[in-house]
């Protein structure tokens, strides 16, 4: 399943998992895996992530069992339990999650009765078996969801028609996730809607408790959550909406915000405003710095919901030319492809770039540098620094992994992010 | 006994212990005695595992490609000597600054049931493909352990296809507790499929000078300046070098390590294997250390004497410059905490500045951490010593029961409890030798009195654990031992 990759981007799906509970306020993983596993497992995404970590915990603070020669032959459930033991005695966290490395899939530790054990005591401790080599971290993102739709999310939570859920937009794997996630939320907060972001703000396991109380679930994703999206109907009977790629600049904000108000049949007078005042604020920026950014022919490598989000601004609202854009993480499903295929070919009056699926940095060079048509703009993660260089053109960190940059709150989504965006093009050389 | 071959796990070597929550009164004696036994967690924080620093180890090596044989996670620390190998270049002057070469193997479930074998074929093959290397290497995972791929047998099979040369490293994580045993494991590899025990005409005046991943530039060129003192050539390796300069190892005339922990076993091994005398002391951080590494290779070469005179023309340079930086730091109470190497040269370079040690973590204890105990029992009262790989709940238990002035380590944690803090590691700048001490010291002083960031940071950030951890002995997990 898993394919063989060079410079793979992000870690197994124990990292992916690992780093989404993390961003939840005053959640604490606990590892039954190898003595390695916190910090690669961390390193792996947060510290790929433009240096910002969990503040919680994170890396070598996750209680582990750290199996070692003794565990793989003997089983290593009994340190598990002293290892959760240790974590509700000292680490003051809501929840508890027990998450197993490949060592403990392969040697088939049953963790769940561990856990059970403890939650037969009061403590709020859950068990995921989804170990290391299951696959990628894309993949932890919507282990975490299924897990709580089975096991948190609480039923018969009473209804409200104003309250969303965010999905889609992956913590540290998506460096600008914060960012991203509060311009998303002050912009329906301005439609009068209240936001489930999970990750921002202390949000915390009470949010995700009572998440299945909300009117809508909107995933800003092509392709990732489709499993979670229909358990979360089937169990709690809230609807969801796919909004195909990071909406950036105020073409894609403006078509997000409409389609978020036709799911909920909001006040068109009112959405028709809020919409007019928006894209005021930027053009008002815009206007101000008209032909400084040079024009530029660019090629885009990025996770698939970042390159439409950045290929579709800068062809349709900025008039630059796409070329080539790599979706450079590994996409499973056949109609995943054509929904990102299709949201970059629908270009208002841009040529279509090609588009290229894949995650092994070889390929990426060489299709970068095999190009025939002329390239002078490439949008990457710091792996693409070398590309950019030996072709000698100009060169942005846009995407995951990203060391070369500090990210606090920095965000290139919505209408906000666009001017953020449109600010990083600019090249005086 | 030279039968005996070293397994390249640490643990394996007689006397050397990993859990221990102690003083350092206690631990000199009990060690003299023989007391002190092999204990363990029964609650811990992630470790850092060996394949980490096998990997890291080697990342900077010219025309190599790295394979791991795992699943994608295990190259996550990757990034952190990826990190190194790129600004490392941009120090060292290049323009295109080059990504190193890492294929994982991506073991799945498919590979967990029926073997990873094809695909580590498959890999190299990429490898070979793409780059035509000098190197491969195949660095072993719990799971491709576990599992049972035998990688040394693939790679011998597949030696015969290619003329890249092919090196299997066993790094397996779960096979040891010190993260360091991931240097051994790289260096054991090395000696058996590079070096091959041949011998060489000794090239007068080389010197094989090991360094790991987190020396800076700045560093290498301050131990070079000091070894270009006694007339030394300098072959750094296996930091930003090459297999001809891996190649060159047996033809030096002695060999000595940056840090204590690297290559210190395989020092010893190219002295059973090539008759090359080597200078195992301390890492080149503050006056004492510094002197006592200079010392310790100048001896070596025969060059007693003549490094006499130029320690002594170096004090006379910076005693003046490091007494200004004592009359800021005199008395300060400290707790360090890092990695063994790091943590016993920051123990001696705080005496430099005449600060006062109150608690050490590091992760091992051995011979070679008593000869330092016994020389910071020399100078400091009774301190408290947490012997751990990592264990942060430990520390922060600790720390804030023993209200240091400042704490020298990473400072996540001793921050948000709003001690100053300070390092003496940094893979970017100065840190070693005569020139790098009044570095450290100045930065070390400067942070030390400006300490408005942890202050304000710690009232508006907790740490997760609850009061009630920091009224518990920080102890209180480790079990056995006595």
């Amino acid at each position: 399943m898993s394919q063989i990759l060079e410079n793979p981007r992000g870690g197994c799906v124990l990292a992916g998992i690992c780093s989404v509970l993390e961003a939840i306020d005053k959640v604490c993983p606990v590892y039954h895996a190898g003595p390695g596993c916190c910090m690669q497992t961390t390193a792996a995404e947060q510290g790929q992530s433009g240096h910002k970590s969990a503040c919680f915990v994170s890396g070598v603070s996750v209680p582990s069992s750290n199996m070692l020669e003794r565990e793989v032959v003997f089983g290593g459930t009994g340190k598990l339990k002293t290892t959760i033991q240790g974590a509700v005695d000292i680490i003051d966290a809501d929840a508890y999650f027990v998450l197993t490395g490949c060592t403990a899939g392969i040697i088939g530790d049953d963790i769940v009765s561990v856990t059970e054990e403890f939650q037969s005591r009061g403590y709020h401790v859950y068990p995921i078996e989804t170990p290391g080599f299951a696959r990628d971290s894309n993949l932890g993102y919507e282990v975490v969801w299924n897990t709580m739709i089975d096991q948190v999310i609480e039923e018969n939570v009473p209804k409200d028609d104003k309250l969303v859920n965010i999905f889609g937009i992956v913590p540290y794997h998506d460096p600008f996730w914060s960012g991203n996630l509060e311009e998303i939320e002050r912009i329906l907060d301005r439609l009068g809607l209240k936001v489930n972001t999970f990750f921002t703000k202390h949000r915390g396991m009470e949010d995700i408790r009572k998440c299945s109380g909300a009117a809508l679930n909107i995933i800003v994703n092509p392709w990732l959550f489709k499993e979670p999206a229909k358990k979360f109907e089937d169990k709690f009977g809230v609807p969801s909406i796919r909004v195909s790629g990071l909406p950036i600049g105020a073409t894609d904000t403006t078509k997000f915000i409409w389609q978020v108000a036709e799911a909920l049949k909001l006040d068109r007078n009112h959405v028709e405003k809020i919409i007019a005042q928006e894209e005021d604020y930027v053009y008002n920026y815009l206007a101000q710095a008209v032909g400084v950014v040079s024009w530029k022919r660019f090629a885009v490598v990025a996770d698939a919901n970042n390159a439409v989000g950045l290929t579709r601004y800068l062809a349709n609202d900025f008039s630059f030319t796409p070329v080539l854009v790599i979706i450079s993480e590994p996409i499973f499903r056949e109609e995943d492809k054509q929904r990102i295929i299709e949201q970059i070919s629908d270009m208002e009056y841009a040529k279509p770039p090609k588009v290229l699926f894949t995650a092994d940095q070889y390929e990426i060079n060489e299709a970068i540098l095999n190009e025939e048509e002329e390239i002078t703009l490439v949008l990457g993660s710091s792996n693409e620094r070398e590309v950019g260089l030996i072709k000698d053109v100009q060169f942005i960190l846009t995407s995951f992994p990203m060391n070369e940059r500090l990210v606090f709150n920095r965000t290139y989504a919505g209408y906000r992010g666009s001017l953020t965006f449109t600010e990083d093009l600019y090249d005086n050389l | 006994m030279t039968n005996i071959k070293y397994s390249g796990v640490r643990e394996s070597k007689p006397g050397r212990i990993n859990d221990l929550g102690t003083t350092s009164k206690e631990a000199e004696e009990n060690f003299k005695k023989g007391c002190l036994k092999r204990a363990d967690r029964s609650f811990a924080q992630g470790l850092q595992c060996q394949q980490i620093n096998s990997m890291a180890a080697l990342m900077s090596l010219e025309d190599s490609v790295f394979i791991s044989h795992s699943p994608q996670g295990c190259v996550g620390c990757s990034i952190m000597a990826v990190d190194m190998f790129r600004v490392g270049q941009a120090h060292r002057g290049i323009k295109n600054i080059k990504n190193p070469r890492i294929i994982v193997t991506n073991i799945d479930q498919k590979s967990v049931v029926f073997g990873g074998e094809e695909k580590l074929r498959q890999s190299v093959k990429k490898a070979v493909d793409r780059y035509h290397p000098k190197l491969i290497f195949i660095y072993a995972s719990c799971a491709s352990g576990i599992i049972g791929d035998d990688i040394d047998a693939i790679a011998a099979d597949l030696q015969k296809e290619y003329d890249s040369l092919i090196v299997p490293i066993h790094c397996e994580g779960f096979k040891s507790k010190v993260c360091a045993s991931g240097f051994d494991a790289a260096f054991l590899s090395i000696n058996k499929y590079i070096l091959k025990h041949e011998k060489q005409t000794k090239e007068k005046g080389l010197v094989n000078l090991f360094a790991p991943t987190t020396v800076s530039y700045a560093d290498q060129r301050e131990m070079e300046r000091m070894l270009s003192l006694i007339n030394v050539k300098v072959n750094y390796i296996p930091f930003y070098s090459s297999l001809e300069k891996i190649k060159k190892i047996p033809a030096a005339e002695a060999s000595t390590s940056i840090c204590k922990v690297f290559a210190d076993e395989f020092m010893k091994t190219l002295w059973e294997d090539y008759e090359i005398p080597y200078s195992h002391t301390v890492m080149p951080i503050g006056i004492r250390n510094t002197d006592k590494w200079f010392r310790g290779i100048a001896k070596v070469l025969g060059k007693e004497k003549e490094v006499e005179g130029i320690i002594a023309k170096e004090h006379e340079r910076i005693e003046p410059l490091v007494a200004r930086i004592r009359e800021r730091l005199e008395g300060k109470r400290v707790f360090i905490c890092g990695g063994t190497g790091r943590s016993f040269a920051a123990a001696a370079l705080i005496d430099d500045f005449g600060m006062k040690l109150v608690g050490l973590e590091t992760p091992t204890y051995d011979e070679d951490a008593q000869v330092d105990i016994e020389y910071l029992n020399g100078i400091h009262k009774d301190f408290v010593v947490d012997i751990a790989n990592m264990q942060p709940f430990e520390q922060v238990n600790l720390v804030n029961k023993l209200k240091p002035d400042a704490f020298i380590g990473v400072p996540e944690w001793a921050a948000k409890l709003g001690i100053p803090t300070t390092h003496v590691l940094d893979g970017k700048r100065p840190t070693m030798g005569y020139d790098g001490l009044l570095y450290l010291g100045n930065k070390i002083a400067d942070q030390l009195e400006n300490p408005g960031f942890n202050v304000k940071l710690s009232k508006h950030v907790k740490l997760p654990y609850k009061d009630s951890w920091y009224e518990e002995d920080a102890f209180k997990y480790i079990e056995g031992g006595n």
